[in-house]
């Protein structure tokens, strides 16, 4: 397969662009990210090569971004395409690779924090980010900085980290520009405003501005052309778990359209649609019943589901409703709104309310990201999803996913699902001579089909080890055909499993990896890449410390040095996460 | 291509076994798969399990993109059936951790745990093993595990055959080491001569299963006349045990559509003293090791062996190598091959409380007999042992007369069942679906149901007390001894059955095929009128196999081949 990852439009001539194509195009995600580097660094060290432009550099402005689910490093890198017209010499940098000192070099400073779990950062962003609030943090004095905090309101700790920060820079010294500002789930819009505040706050004089030509970072991924939401007819949907589990978990494949690229890593962004049922009891519940231009609102684009102090607030200005006021006085509102959802807001506390303040009291629906399950190169243009359908009983009501039962239970072969690609080039393969090593129980083995399709495709050399875990062996093992021709044909070298109720005792990933330590050392030593999916709650933390238990057993090293041991291979990025 | 006289594929998978060894420590490290190779899985039939899926999923499973549902059946040996209350405990333990929850009283006294997957049975084997309890040659082509009448109420009789019984299972036992080296992580014993490692069987074995069972009439219940070979205690005036008459070439197994197989009754080769018990059988063995058939596994059985050099010729190889003539048998007289229900009491005045398990299958059901948790709760309380019947039933042994009213209190607070039909207590059904590989047609599931609507017709003539035989087998091979049992029903395929009719009660004759291909509603059909003329002709104290004979519905079954012979209705009800 022949790809050109240079547009025809790129400013070289025709037989630049097809000598730049042959060898960018066969290049691995490394050269791809040595050479955007390399090329980087060149500009920063040079004046910019354009004839055109300016005899005196651009000013400077740093990026700094703490993601996890690619959020905060997409609004980034959106701040440095604005910047850059606006005469900016733009610097990106994600905070899992800050060196504080650069920090306080910095004159003018830009960041984006994401907030995740219960209040805390990014997994990549957490060493940067204990060190930032440490003792040992440099001062700050003479940078100005921003902040735009991400988080979700339907957590308690909204915006943690992004305040944290903000916070924190302050303390140390800087200069606040602009005040900092929370974005929800739906943060594209005053995010958008905010970025643009900030750039002209922050803005150097006008004799600095010259010609620069804006490349659009996304355009670095050839593979990626951002083809927006895309409608994907659902070519095949199975629920793999035997019909004796209590679990259902859907293998969906997706029919996509022509240009759709996407790589070994990545993810789709599922645009759900709420349960009819459900919305038609939230309009019974809110004497709006029979609106069919709200109902169809709330079912296609507004989340209706979701809980928070932020939806309390809401409806409580919205109806002045005493009781609902009174919780909220009470300082008890956090806990009685755990394992509610909106529907339990009103029916607790009934209100006539109007469309408009319905409406207004919900967020926008947001997509939910799936990793995709399978390699272009096996299955050509299909994307092949992993969904667990999410049900439980809270308060005496059944509740489920908003996507996974979307796609679970309301959608069938043939139907269309509205999907967007996420791409996620910090989970992407590494040369193909490099071992692997992937830990995915559940649905987090989903990028590893992927894995294994595409270095099957490649004929990779690189060995292929995965944990995978679920509840049963017998009823619950995705997969379990694929991963047997995969050891057979070679495309997977070994698998360890963990069912967590075949016996009385349970046994996780973690487990058969500390069996497995001796190996496992002995591969990471080797140079194998470590990969983790799935569950970030309690699988991925205990992971990792059976990791730097296991190099600790083996190697004979103290704790400290194992942890470090595992922090280099952190640095490296030889240890990589997919968690959620 | 194989000659007719080439030994079979499994004769060579147990030649190249190396002592059952195989590749079964390989194949229960390839965590990947729940199953074992082709190879090994025969082999692993002489540990004592069977490699099984759940053939209830197996249209889901490849969709769904898994393999079978596999799991593997262990099976228990009880030499005579005898259980203690702590491996009764560990049974259920086995069964409740590891398995499907249930335990499983076979037709031969030995106890099946279901549904224990690949990563579980090391587990299980070490739970069973920590209980003195062992599966090897459970299954395989080995003696399995030796009957015994299990009710000792004839103390003295009883105490004697089931001595023998534990003799004949002890010598019979393999020695290979594999047993210990791949289940219970027991030290690799390299290599050895084959008469050393194996001074029985050498390294291919039998040619096929071997099964002996120990009777003390007036009980038939072990079935004497469907074993390779059987010993009938005879007692003398005082009580005691003078000796066994020794009995070959029963057998039960048969195959739909092919007349040279079939079931036999086993005959009278002789009669032997108590301390040559052992000696005789390990002739008998060793006779057919040497002379069955190796190469074509439905003609490997003793019957055949016996059929094709006749009894006179077997007898003397028999004695030669016992270097010990057999006496002619002497006089013995059964009277069924039924249980006896609720309390018995002993000539040792100990007290035994027969307890009816339906097929065997010892579980909880929601708002039924909760046998599991009850006898869980009776094996807490009790200090002497449990026996398991041929008839799959159990017996809480040797209880002391002042303790029989907390057993009973015990029984009725799990609703444990009473007031069963004449029928239903001497029925037995064999597993078959989901988990038998062989099964033509349901077995265990249905035979509950079918007696139900039998009760109602037999109810109608004033016979819902009289005793009936009755036995289900899912496949021709006659697990449950169909063939012996005065009905019979053998599955033919999914929800199709033959019909047989007229053995005796006491289990000496076998039964003759009466129809073929019968649904639900053709069984009742076909026996309805049966029951009817039964109730209007009999005479008095005739067993239903015995009218069935004399009235003329079918012909009495002669032996051996003969079974296939003048089969068919005789008589339109």
């Amino acid at each position: 397969m022949k790809i050109s990852p240079i547009p025809k439009t790129a400013p070289f001539a025709e037989d630049e662009i097809e000598v730049l194509n042959r060898v960018v195009g066969p290049a691995s995600a490394t050269q791809r990210a040595w050479l955007a580097g390399f090329l980087a660094g060149l500009d920063a060290a040079h004046a910019a090569p354009q004839p055109a432009a300016p005899p005196q550099a651009a000013e400077p402005l740093t990026i700094l971004y703490a993601t996890e689910s690619g959020n905060a490093e997409r609004l980034a890198s959106d701040v440095a395409k604005s910047a850059r017209k606006l005469g900016f010499k733009p610097m990106l940098v994600d905070m899992a690779d800050l060196e504080l000192v650069n920090l306080a070099k910095a004159r003018r400073l830009v960041v984006i924090a994401s907030t995740w779990g219960e209040g805390e950062p990014p997994a990549r962003a957490v060493h940067a980010y204990a060190e930032l609030m440490g003792e040992k943090a440099p001062r700050l004095d003479g940078v100005e900085f921003a902040v735009l905090a991400l988080g979700d309101t339907a957590y308690a700790e909204f915006c943690a980290i992004g305040k944290a920060i903000d916070a924190r820079l302050a303390a140390l010294g800087g200069k606040r520009a602009v005040d900092r500002i929370d974005c929800d789930l739906d943060f594209a819009e005053p995010a958008a405003g905010w970025i643009d505040a900030t750039l002209h706050a922050l803005a150097p004089p006008p004799e600095a501005r010259g010609t620069v030509i804006a490349v659009d970072f996304a355009a670095r991924q050839p593979s990626a052309p951002d083809l927006g939401i895309v409608e994907a007819e659902i070519t095949e949907k199975i629920d793999l778990n035997s019909s004796r589990s209590d679990k259902e978990t859907v293998h969906l494949e997706l029919a996509l359209p022509a240009g759709f690229a996407y790589q070994p890593g990545d993810s789709l962004d599922v645009y759900p649609q709420n349960d009819p049922t459900y919305v038609d009891e939230l309009l019974q519940a809110s004497g709006l019943a029979g609106d069919a231009a709200l109902r169809e609102k709330l079912i296609g684009s507004r989340d209706v589901t979701t809980l928070s102090l932020k939806t309390l607030q809401s409806f409580v200005a919205a109806t002045n409703h005493a009781d609902a006021k009174a919780l909220l006085d009470s300082g008890n509102a956090a806990s009685w709104i755990a394992g509610r959802h909106l529907i339990d807001l009103v029916e607790a506390f009934p209100a006539a309310l109007s469309a408009e303040a319905l409406e207004k009291i919900t967020r926008p629906l947001g997509p939910r990201a799936y990793s995709i399950a399978s390699s272009q190169r096996e299955v050509s243009d299909e994307a092949h999803l992993l969904v667990a359908a999410v049900r439980y009983d809270s308060l005496g009501r059944q509740r489920a996913g908003v996507a996974s039962s979307h796609i679970a239970d309301r959608l069938t072969k043939g139907e269309k699902l509205r999907v967007k690609l996420r791409p996620n080039r910090h989970f992407a393969l590494p040369a193909p001579d490099k071992d692997i090593i992937m830990v995915g129980p559940g649905t987090g083995v989903a990028p590893f089909r992927a894995f294994v399709q595409e270095r099957r495709a490649t004929a990779a050399a690189g060995r292929s080890w995965l944990f995978f875990g679920d509840r049963g062996f017998t009823h619950d093992f995705l997969y379990q055909l694929e991963w047997q021709d995969a050891l057979e044909d070679g495309a997977l070298t070994r698998i360890d499993l963990a069912f967590s109720r075949d016996a009385p005792e349970k046994v996780y990933v973690q487990h058969r990896m500390w069996d497995a330590r001796r190996d496992l050392v002995d591969w990471l030593d080797n140079g194998a890449y470590f990969y983790v999916c799935g569950d970030a709650k309690n699988m991925a933390k205990d992971v990792r410390k059976t990791l730097v238990r296991a190099l600790a057993d083996v190697k004979g090293l103290v704790p400290d040095a194992a942890e470090a041991a595992v922090r280099e291979l952190e640095k490296s990025r030889r240890y990589i996460q997919d968690v959620y | 291509m194989n000659s007719a006289n080439d030994p079979s594929r499994v004769e060579r998978i147990k030649e190249a076994s190396a002592y059952l060894r195989g590749t079964l420590e390989e194949g229960l490290r390839a965590e990947v798969t729940g199953a074992i190779s082709e190879d090994d899985a025969q082999l692993v039939k002489f540990h004592g399990m069977y490699l099984q899926d759940d053939r209830d999923l197996r249209g889901e499973r490849a969709k769904k993109k898994m393999e079978k549902a596999f799991a593997f059946m262990i099976r228990v040996r009880f030499p005579g059936g005898i259980c203690t209350p702590v491996q009764w405990h560990t049974l259920a333990g086995v069964a409740r951790d590891y398995g499907n929850g249930t335990v499983r009283l076979t037709t031969r006294q030995s106890v099946q745990l279901h549904g224990v997957i690949k990563s579980n049975l090391k587990s299980a084997l070490a739970a069973i093993d920590g209980a003195l309890l062992a599966t090897i040659a459970a299954c395989g082509d080995v003696n399995r595990n030796v009957m015994c009448n299990p009710n000792p109420f004839q103390s003295r009789a009883h105490a004697a055959a089931l001595k023998t019984a534990r003799a004949i299972s002890e010598h019979l036992t393999p020695r290979t080491p594999a047993y210990r080296e791949i289940w219970l992580d027991g030290e690799r014993i390299a290599g050895g001569e084959p008469d050393m490692v194996e001074p029985i069987y050498g390294k291919t074995y039998l040619p096929r299963k071997f099964k002996i069972a120990v009777a003390v009439p007036p009980s038939n219940d072990v079935d004497v006349y469907a074993h390779d070979l059987s010993f009938i205690a005879i007692a003398d005036k005082r009580g005691d045990v003078a000796g066994f008459n020794v009995m070959v070439g029963g057998g039960m197994g048969m195959t739909h559509g092919e007349p040279d197989t079939y079931p036999r009754t086993g005959d009278l080769l002789g009669f032997c003293r108590v301390e040559d018990a052992v000696a005789a059988a390990e002739a008998v063995v060793t006779v057919q090791r040497d002379w069955g058939d190796r190469s074509n596994r439905k003609h490997a059985r003793l019957k055949y062996t016996i059929e094709d050099h006749g009894l006179g010729a077997f007898r003397a190889e028999v004695e030669r190598r016992t270097g010990r003539p057999l006496d002619p048998p002497r006089a013995f007289a059964f009277t069924s091959t039924g249980d006896r229900y609720g309390w018995t009491q002993g000539e040792d005045g100990r007290s035994h409380l027969t307890i009816f398990v339906e097929n065997g299958r010892v579980r909880d059901i929601p708002g039924g007999p909760r046998l599991l948790t009850g006898l869980a709760r009776i094996a807490e309380r009790h200090d002497a042992d449990f026996r398991f019947t041929a008839n799959q039933n159990l017996i809480v042994a040797n209880v002391a007369r002042d303790r029989r009213e907390a057993i009973d209190a015990l029984v009725a607070e799990h609703g444990f069942a009473n007031g069963i039909s004449g029928l239903r207590r001497n029925a037995m059904a064999c597993v078959a679906l989901p988990t038998c590989g062989l099964a033509l047609a349901e077995s265990e599931r249905y035979l509950p149901d079918l007696l139900t609507a039998l009760e109602v017709r037999l109810d109608a003539h004033g016979l819902a007390d009289d005793d009936v035989v009755i036995r289900m087998t899912g496949c021709p091979n006659g697990c449950a001894r169909p063939y012996l049992a005065e009905i019979a029903l053998v599955g033919k395929g999914p929800g199709r059955y033959n019909l047989y009719l007229g053995a005796a009660f006491d289990g000496s004759r076998m039964a003759k095929l009466y129809a073929e291909d019968l649904d639900h509603d053709a069984i009742l059909a076909a026996l309805e009128p049966v029951f009817a003329a039964y109730a209007r002709e009999r005479q008095n104290g005739e067993h239903f196999g015995d009218y069935v004979i004399r009235a003329g519905f079918v012909s009495a079954s002669g032996n051996g081949r003969e079974f296939h012979h003048d089969t068919g209705a005789k008589r339109r009800a």
